[in-house]
């Protein structure tokens, strides 16, 4: 048949060359026979294969090679034959001397004398060695097949199975000798490829053989006079690995904060932005929280001791608010039924949550429909553990709208956890100063088996919309944003997130 | 919040029905109590004082009693008793009628079905009278409201005493405020002789035994030696003269809010209790005591309510508790508005019924609800709602969206901040994101610098690592250097993030900004590749990087340069950092650094 292809010189001195072999060729053997380094040779073998020209057989093979004792024997010699010779040679031969005598380390050599002892080759007499037995005559007795393999190995023979019957050794009988010798010889596995042209290759006739320039680099040249065209390209090993590179990229709770953004400017809300230290006032009073409600209390929250004393909004605002608080004033509500106190309202706290930041864009613009959230961080006063930081990040919105409902804030709840990667949500009763109803969101965990709380929202009171100057219902909602990014990078510690180990922000896919 | 367990088997037998645990939780859950799980509780009574203490399978055994300080080493001081299966809540502040195991019974009758509508108590006539004396409404003393009541008959033992008392103590804690606003006190009826008198004393008035205490104190001796005088000695903080219960005997029973007197103690041997509360409003008096009693008389099956007349210091009689229903008006169409659901007018006085309220028709669509004097809770029609939707089930109502269109909008500072992220996270540099607290140790004293006047100070920080809000961003980054030395270098990482700086100017007296810090760390790394990666950065903002030498503690001499914006102002710098910044934080690899305001 004739094959409309072109080859590389290499690839088509290869085919030549394996035309020529009755049997299959060792890759090795054919690099040596090409004078080509062995990558090269399998590069090229690689890519004739995939072409279906050639075969590659891949074979596992014991070797036997000198293990960390064996490669410390001079001459490829074992210790005993070396005291033996130095013996025959020399006659009695001081204990001390042995080591110079022998060229064997003086562990080596004393482990020697115990056998030739046993021999009867061999014995101590006051601190000398003396021969015996057929030692004194000056003959050595002949070497076993143990020693002559480990000889064999040591003048650098091959240690395939082979090469070691070639050489006239019986490897059963060498390996009993070594037996009890640890460490002189080892076994190796070693991969073997061998080659053969397919039927298709030895199809190939010489005028198929159509010889290309190949080319490792493609450079300027070669583009701009159109060279290449003539040559190919030298095919590369796709599968070696590459270096590692780390993109830059943004923090995995950064992703989490944007997705919570991106969503709801995706379902019409405007973003605002507000302060981290916050008055009381819009912190609390202005939200109808008590002034002696618990979660007030120096406890619970962080006090700013330096700035003292925030400036509060304009006074009739401030009027309407201190009244809801003492009897309801406009709201229809009965109030909390005490003295409120500016001083209290005036405190600067680091804000608990970022309904201070919806409330005061309520506050600012109570006219519907309007829809705004704000993310960012809130602070509370505890210890650090596993699951608690003083200071962590929130996504507040609200609704303000006439259409709105309790419904429709479950409904927007439900949008919101769904764009974020929730199946199963569970809405249950809350209980919150500022809301009513309220409703507490629970996203069910696939590993704990659980559902999880993942934050608090309701309808505001009408005591805090009406000193604002807002008679809409107004739908308002404080999420999390920790546990969704601990559930999303399934992290047990809210601290990981923030202890910013390199090696995990580095691995930590950004897709997922 | 506290956490309570409740025993099941006593809630089951209260239930009149066997209700299996699962159909229990889901109905708690449901009328939104934070369950926190079921289990098995460990008790010890105190053999001195009959105190119960609860221990779950994990914590240790008590080494001493929590009420009399009894020490528990001794042998024979502590006694054993079974352990029970209990659901645990945790308890909501808005809801103390379910604080304890009858008043959660009698919640869960009325939601399951069992027994709806208002759950009504008849009292009998009173047998008891207390005179409450002039000077109670101050000056120098505050505490002129008082309700008391009598509850006879009732059936004690280990658990319902701690029931009870603990159920006192959660009531200080929810109703209470700490016992400010109201405290309540319980006796054995049968030590005390009745008139009681209200009155105030002396601090160094008439001695008394307080209870667990070994000899009799003056009321100030009280504040000042007794452990609960310590603890809550701050209710009579501005006060000269202290409150006072004492019998016609002369017996005392209780100083109110500090502590009971040992004779008068509740044992569970008491048949007859004597409830009072104090406080300085009427209201909240009067709440927290309709809960007390209403809930013994719940879970103590048989016992009897009784009024208690109190003659004020103008004569003027009347007659505690008042268990009169809270009256409200809720608008039919209202809710169907604030809630979106469907639903009829004749649904809602079912619904409304195993929420425990009892309706009648007001006019067209507007009910009249009877709402449980022991429900504190409702301020307004909208709290109404909140029942009505509780008791159709959150689960029935179908999520809408609300139906106007509005038009997203970000916020520039944001976006702002998010180009300059996306502008260093494309020069190849990883984002940390570091608190924006530290202290003097983390962010000023390692570079050499003194806490700046402009920075924020925290009046009640919880640990020393977070006392002030952080003025720059680099010290975070240098830290997140130095935690992470044994990874592969070098290190490229930003942050934008803000910062807080007093400003007179500021509304609340601190301004925030935004700021982008950068750092590199690993061998090689000098002022030219910090100053690269500025004039990238600062190119992407459309300006051009004009500089300035420049001298700080923190960086290398003549190897550091503020970076001005066109106008000349200063709006950052970077450097090369010291090597005594490095060497503070065990950096062994040069670091070059910069900070630039974003804006």
């Amino acid at each position: 048949m004739s094959e409309l292809a072109t080859f590389t010189a290499l690839e088509a001195k290869i085919v030549r060359l394996l035309c020529t072999q009755p049997h299959d060729v060792e890759i090795d053997e054919v690099a040596s026979l090409l004078g080509e380094s062995h990558p090269q040779i399998a590069g090229t073998l690689r890519a004739l294969s995939q072409r279906g020209f050639a075969g590659i057989r891949e074979e596992n093979v014991i070797e036997y090679v000198l293990g960390p004792k064996g490669k410390t024997l001079p001459g490829g010699k074992l210790p005993e034959r070396a005291v033996m010779e130095a013996l025959a040679a020399h006659g009695r031969i001081p204990l001390r001397d042995l080591e110079r005598v022998t060229g064997l380390p003086q562990k080596e050599a004393g482990r020697a004398l115990k056998p030739l002892e046993n021999w009867g080759l061999a014995a101590r007499e006051g601190g000398e060695l003396v021969p015996r037995g057929t030692l004194c005559e000056g003959h050595v007795p002949p070497d076993g097949a143990h020693e002559r393999l480990v000889a064999h190995l040591a003048s650098g023979g091959s240690g395939a199975l082979s090469a070691i019957a070639a050489a006239g050794i019986d490897l059963a009988q060498a390996l009993a000798g070594l037996e009890n010798r640890g460490g002189v010889v080892a076994t190796k596995e070693r991969r073997r490829w061998w080659v053969s042209l397919t039927d298709r290759g030895k199809a190939l006739r010489d005028e198929d053989l159509v010889v290309r320039e190949t080319v490792t680099a493609l450079d300027t040249a070669l583009l701009t006079d159109g060279s290449w065209r003539g040559v190919d390209f030298r095919p590369y090993d796709v599968s070696l690995s590459s270096r590692r590179l780390y993109p830059g990229k943004e923090h995995p709770l950064r992703r989490v904060l944007d997705d919570a953004r991106r969503v709801f400017l995706e379902l019409g809300f405007t973003e605002v932005a507000s302060p981290l230290v916050e008055s009381a006032f819009w912190d609390f009073d202005a939200l109808f929280q008590p002034q002696d409600h618990p979660a007030r209390e120096m406890q619970d929250t962080f006090y700013v001791r330096r700035p003292e004393g925030a400036r509060l909004p304009a006074e009739d605002l401030v009027r309407r608010v201190q009244r809801t608080h003492e009897d309801g004033g406009e709201t229809g509500s009965a109030g909390w039924d005490y003295r409120w106190d500016e001083t209290t309202a005036r405190r600067v706290v680091l804000r608990t949550h970022t309904t201070a930041g919806t409330v005061r864009a309520l506050a600012r613009d109570p006219r519907p429909p309007r829809k705004v959230f704000l993310v960012g961080t809130v602070f509370r006063r505890e210890a650090v553990d596993y699951k608690h930081l003083p200071l962590f990040y929130q996504v507040d919105g609200i609704i303000i709208d006439e259409h709105a409902s309790f419904a429709s804030l479950l409904g927007t709840l439900e949008a919101f956890y769904r764009k974020m990667g929730f199946e199963r949500f569970e809405f249950r009763p809350g209980f919150f100063p500022y809301t009513e109803p309220s409703v507490e969101v629970f996203v069910w965990h696939e590993e704990k088996k659980d559902w999880v709380e993942m934050g608090g929202a309701g309808i505001f009171r009408e005591e805090v919309t009406v000193p604002l100057g807002c008679t809409v219902p107004v739908l308002a909602w404080g999420l999390g944003l920790e546990r969704l990014a601990m559930f999303r990078y399934g992290l047990d510690s809210i601290r990981d997130l923030y202890l910013s180990d390199l090696a995990w922000l580095r691995e930590v896919p950004l897709c997922r | 919040m506290p956490v309570v367990g409740i025993p099941i088997h006593r809630l089951n037998d209260l239930l009149g029905r066997p209700v299996p645990a699962d159909e229990l939780v889901r109905a708690l859950q449901r009328m939104g109590s934070d369950i926190e799980g079921f289990g098995t509780v460990r008790r010890f009574k105190c053999s001195r004082c009959g105190f119960v203490l609860e221990r779950t399978a994990t914590e240790a055994d008590p080494g001493y009693c929590e009420d009399c300080q009894n020490d528990f080493s001794s042998p024979g001081s502590v006694l054993p008793l079974p352990p029970v299966e209990v659901v645990r809540l945790d308890l909501l502040a808005v809801r103390p009628d379910m604080f304890d195991v009858g008043g959660l019974a009698r919640a869960l009758r009325a939601y399951l079905d069992i027994s709806p509508g208002l759950a009504a108590y008849d009292l009998a006539s009173p047998c008891v009278r207390v005179d409450v004396h002039p000077g109670l409404d101050g000056p120098g003393c505050f505490r002129p409201a008082i309700g008391c009541a009598v509850v006879r008959d009732v059936q004690l033992d280990d658990d319902l005493l701690k029931e009870l008392m603990r159920l006192q103590e959660n009531l200080h804690w929810a109703l209470g405020r700490d016992r400010r606003r109201a405290s309540v006190g319980v006796y054995d009826l049968a030590t005390v002789t009745p008139p009681i008198t209200y009155r105030t004393v002396d601090p160094d008035g008439p001695p008394f035994r307080a209870l667990g205490w070994p000899n009799e104190l003056t009321p100030r001796q009280i504040l000042q030696e007794h452990p609960k005088g310590r603890a809550f000695g701050h209710a009579l903080a501005d006060f000269q003269r202290y409150p006072l219960l004492i019998d016609a005997c002369g017996q005392v029973l209780s100083m109110p809010p500090i502590i009971n007197s040992e004779e008068s103690k509740v044992t569970a041997a008491s048949r007859d209790l004597f409830i009072d509360v104090t406080g300085p409003r009427v209201e909240a008096v009067s709440r927290c005591l309709n809960v007390m009693v209403t809930s013994i008389l719940e879970f103590s099956p048989g016992s009897r309510g009784e009024h208690v007349e109190i003659i004020g210091p103008d004569g003027k009689r009347c007659l505690t508790p008042d268990l009169t229903p809270q009256e409200m008006i809720l608008d039919m169409a209202a809710t169907r508005r604030v809630l979106g659901i469907n639903l009829s007018d004749d649904d809602a006085p079912g619904l409304l019924a195993r929420m425990g309220h009892q309706t009648e028709w007001a006019g067209p669509s507007s009910l009249r609800v009877l709402i449980p004097s022991y429900r504190p809770d409702f301020l307004h029609q909208r709290d109404l709602m909140e029942e009505v939707a509780i008791a159709f089930g959150y689960d029935k109502i179908t999520p809408a969206l609300v139906p106007t269109m509005t038009v997203g909008q970000p916020h520039p500072d944001e976006e702002r901040a998010a180009a300059y992220r996306r502008a260093l996270a494309g020069l190849g540099h990883v984002e940390v994101m570091t608190l924006l607290l530290g202290s003097p140790e983390t962010h000023y004293g390692p570079f050499g610098l003194p806490v700046p006047e402009e920075c924020m100070l925290i009046a009640n920080p919880i640990s020393t690592e977070q006392t002030l809000g952080r003025t720059w961003i680099l010290p975070g980054l240098i830290d997140t250097v130095a935690r992470n030395t044994s990874r592969e270098m070098p290190h490229r990482l930003f942050e934008v993030g803000t910062v807080l700086r007093v400003d007179p100017e500021a509304e609340t007296g601190v301004a925030q900004h935004t700021r982008a810090g950068v750092v590199l760390a690993g061998p090689g790394i000098g002022f030219a590749d910090i100053r690269s990666v500025m004039d990238a950065l600062i190119r992407e903002t459309g300006q051009q990087l004009m500089v300035r030498p420049l001298s700080k503690p923190y960086f290398i001499q003549g190897r550091a340069a503020e970076i001005l914006d066109q106008n000349g102002t200063v709006m950052g710098e970077m450097g090369e950092i010291h090597p005594s910044v490095l060497e503070h934080f065990k950096v062994i690899q040069p670091v070059a650094a910069a900070e630039i305001a974003v804006r």
